[in-house]
């Protein structure tokens, strides 16, 4: 049955992806939830967060102001907070429930700026997209809300763009404010779907390139090979020699896909590429192991933090 | 812009009066600060016995959480602990079914299937987890479960019962929070059985109470069965709680449970409050067995508890406590108590509220220096523990905070009570502390 999960867990979901990107930039990032979306962010999806802080915050929404639809409290808390908290931006972060009552995030952006200076980012994501999205959102509002005009594409310097910890672990690169305002001058790497996304959507040169992916690269990828991971991932090996096939529960972008790749959304799309492929190899994340005990080839541990939570 | 956390103490708060408490220590005023305290008790899915886990309290249960991925997404957490393997599944909501919901269309088919998926061990309740979207489009859940029993009634499964678990974050400070509704849920699948006189239900936790006291009292009065939800070995043995002769209330999240049950099963109830003070132990005690009729003699539990403070405090006299809320106990409760004891308090860090500020009087009075911090105010991000002058915190929130401080987390799913929790707490703050001597 589609959307029935047995075996996995769900996916880390587009807030995660927004929170993953703007975690270690100085800003005030407010998740405009009840608190379960907070928690499972900071207390799942953020391997930072026990070590280092970072200012996100919960709206702590409850029912009345959820169906009462109260933007000016929200305001109010996140004004107030910012005048105690030294921010460099504010950032607002959807979940399901701004989705389900409709927020106007433009509108909430013009309350916030008549009463303070700080540029304000909003990216809605909703709970049910995946983080990838959430990811690419969050580059999209940092470019543009912060970016400076004028800069040419002088490609005098490297920005990677979607090396963040729910793809790679602790194999993670952040990015800076200032890469993100002087985006122009720098040469766009991009690491992950995310990547991929943010440049394309920007109309940026870049280069699809996952230097974590490089520590696969060994003898024990022989015969037929399947990488289940971000399709980047995947592309960095087929680009080094490997013969491979992409399967990816995330984005797959027509750029980047070649024939027998596939985007796959259920736990028994993976069962079927991988015994109707006829593969000798699969590299996944161990836990996509338990959806395929019939296979008899070799598997290759590959952890994606967005799928298992494991770095 | 000063960057420090905001405190007061508690001769400040005193002289406020509880109409006056700060904005900045109570819930609903500000943003919410990440703190783990905040992360535990804000999401009703996270730490501890969270909604998810509470749900699946009755043996031979299953859960079906019915929602966007991202309220699924720290589920692994609880999947991996032991007993829980294939009894969580998902069925995730797009957003076709945000405005359509035809998500609740697919719950019988889906339910259908993973009972089908089981096979030998077809669970006998399948919980229907549903969590914030749904509590704003009003949805029925009752009759989505009643649907979805019929359609288990179709392919022969005739004794698997289908009942609503409801993940509301948005409802935690609202009538019934999402802690209260859960075992409001798991009691209402009893059914009224013949009454046995020489039974008692203790109620209120998930995983059982320690073995202390309460029992032995209980077991000297001549109760042969103390039946809790956590010491059920199976469902039909769950089902037995119905025949209990009162049940004992441990948490006030489950006094509208123990209400329910006193209305559909004739099962009356009493409480009983987990406090470390010595002598409101003993009251406790005093007035349970004037109310049940039963002999209860505490001399004995009452001295050791005396035995185990004093031995704390000859070997510590001067010791320094930082107590916060991520633990079995209330910490204003507890810092009063320590406080009597002649132990100090230099720090607090939770949430304060009216029904909190008896606590606070006390406090003002006998150590009125001690610092409140509100776990959840914002200017928590700029909390500096080197103006403590703790020895030990307790609480796992006050080992964030403190990283460098001793710390007892104090928050075991198994938690002792009465006397014992006095025993067991002196003993385990006297062993963190040789431990660091060591």
């Amino acid at each position: 049955m589609r959307g029935l999960r047995k075996v996995l867990t769900p996916f880390a979901p587009d807030q995660s992806g927004a929170v993953s990107v703007l975690y270690s930039l100085g800003g005030l990032i407010v998740v405009i939830d009840a608190g379960g979306c907070t928690g499972n962010i900071c207390g799942f999806d953020e391997p930072r967060w026990q070590g280092a802080k970072s200012a996100i915050f919960s709206a702590g929404l409850r029912d009345m102001d959820a169906i009462l639809g109260r933007d000016e409290l929200l305001v109010k808390k996140t004004i107030d907070a910012a005048s105690r908290i030294d921010c460099k931006f504010i950032a607002l972060v959807g979940t399901p429930v701004p989705a389900t009552i409709a927020t106007d995030y433009k509108a909430l952006k013009r309350m916030m700026e008549k009463k303070t200076d700080l540029p304000i980012l909003t990216i809605p994501a909703n709970g049910m997209r995946l983080y990838d999205e959430g990811e690419a959102m969050a580059y999209r509002q940092l470019a543009e809300v912060l970016g400076e005009e004028g800069n040419e594409n002088k490609e005098e310097s490297e920005t990677v763009i979607g090396q963040t910890p729910l793809t790679y672990g602790m194999d993670y690169k952040d990015v800076s404010l200032e890469q993100m305002k002087l985006l122009g001058n720098s040469k766009i790497i991009a690491a992950s779907a995310s990547g991929v996304s943010f440049a394309e959507s920007m109309g940026l040169r870049y280069e699809a390139k996952a230097e974590p992916a490089m520590k696969y690269l060994t003898e024990d990828l022989k015969g037929k090979v399947l990488v289940c991971h971000d399709e980047v991932f995947g592309k960095t090996l087929r680009d080094n020699g490997v013969d491979l096939d992409i399967a990816t529960f995330f984005t797959l972008h027509d750029s980047i896909a070649r024939e027998g790749d596939r985007k796959i959304s259920e736990e028994d799309d993976f069962t079927k590429m991988v015994l109707e492929g006829g593969y000798d190899t699969v590299v996944a994340d161990e836990i996509l192991r338990e959806l395929i005990p019939d296979f008899k080839g070799k598997f290759i541990d590959a952890p994606c933090f967005a799928i298992s939570g494991r770095h | 812009m000063t960057k420090k956390a905001i405190c007061f103490t508690a001769g400040k708060l005193a002289e406020l009066g509880k109409e006056n408490i700060p904005d900045e220590l109570l819930s609903g005023k500000g943003l919410v600060y990440s703190s783990p305290a905040t992360l535990a008790y804000n999401s009703p899915g996270a730490e501890g016995y969270g909604v998810k886990r509470a749900g699946l309290a009755v043996p031979e249960s299953v859960m079906l959480i019915v929602a966007p991925g991202c309220c699924g997404r720290n589920t692994s957490l609880i999947s991996n602990m032991p007993g829980y393997k294939n009894r969580f599944f998902y069925l995730e909501m797009n957003e076709n079914d945000l405005v359509t919901g035809k998500h609740l269309a697919r719950i019988p088919e889906a339910v259908t299937e993973i009972v089908e998926f089981l096979k030998d061990k077809t669970p006998r309740v399948v919980m229907i987890c549903i969590t914030c979207v749904d509590a704003l489009l009003g949805t029925d859940m009752e009759r989505v479960t009643r649907k979805a029993e019929e359609a288990l009634r179709q392919k022969g499964f005739d004794k698997t019962r289908v009942r609503p678990c409801y993940m509301y974050a948005l409802t935690r400070e609202g009538r019934r929070p999402p802690m209260v509704h859960v075992r409001q849920t798991l009691y209402s699948l009893l059914e009224p059985m013949q009454k046995d006189p020489r039974t008692v239900n203790i109620i209120g936790n998930f995983a059982p109470l320690a073995e202390g006291e309460l029992q032995r009292y209980l077991t000297r009065a001549g109760v042969t069965h103390i039946r809790q939800i956590g010491t059920s070995e199976s469902y039909e043995d769950f089902l037995k709680m119905a025949s209990a002769n009162f049940n004992i209330v441990t948490d006030p999240e489950v006094r509208a449970a123990a209400e329910d049950m006193n209305a559909n099963l004739n099962i009356p109830y009493i409480e009983l409050t987990r406090v470390h003070g010595i002598d409101r132990i003993a009251k406790q005690y005093s007035a349970f067995a004037a109310a049940t009729g039963i002999e209860i003699d505490d001399t004995e539990e009452r001295e050791e508890a005396w035995e185990a403070v004093d031995a704390l405090k000859e070997r510590y006299p001067d010791l320094t406590f930082n107590i916060g809320e991520s633990s079995n106990c209330d910490p204003f409760e507890l810092a009063t108590s320590l406080v009597r004891y002649g132990f100090k308090v230099d720090e607090i860090y939770a949430t304060l509220s009216p029904e909190r500020f008896v606590y606070i009087k006390n406090l003002a009075r006998l150590s009125p220096d001690t610092k409140v911090y509100c776990n959840m105010e914002p200017t928590m991000i700029y909390y500096d523990m080197s103006g403590s002058k703790a020895d030990i915190t307790i609480g796992k929130d006050a080992g964030y905070y403190c990283p460098d401080i001793p710390n007892i987390a104090w928050n075991t799913d198994i938690k002792p009570f009465g006397y014992q929790g006095v025993r067991d707490l002196m003993n385990s703050i006297a062993s963190k502390l040789e431990e660091g001597r060591a």
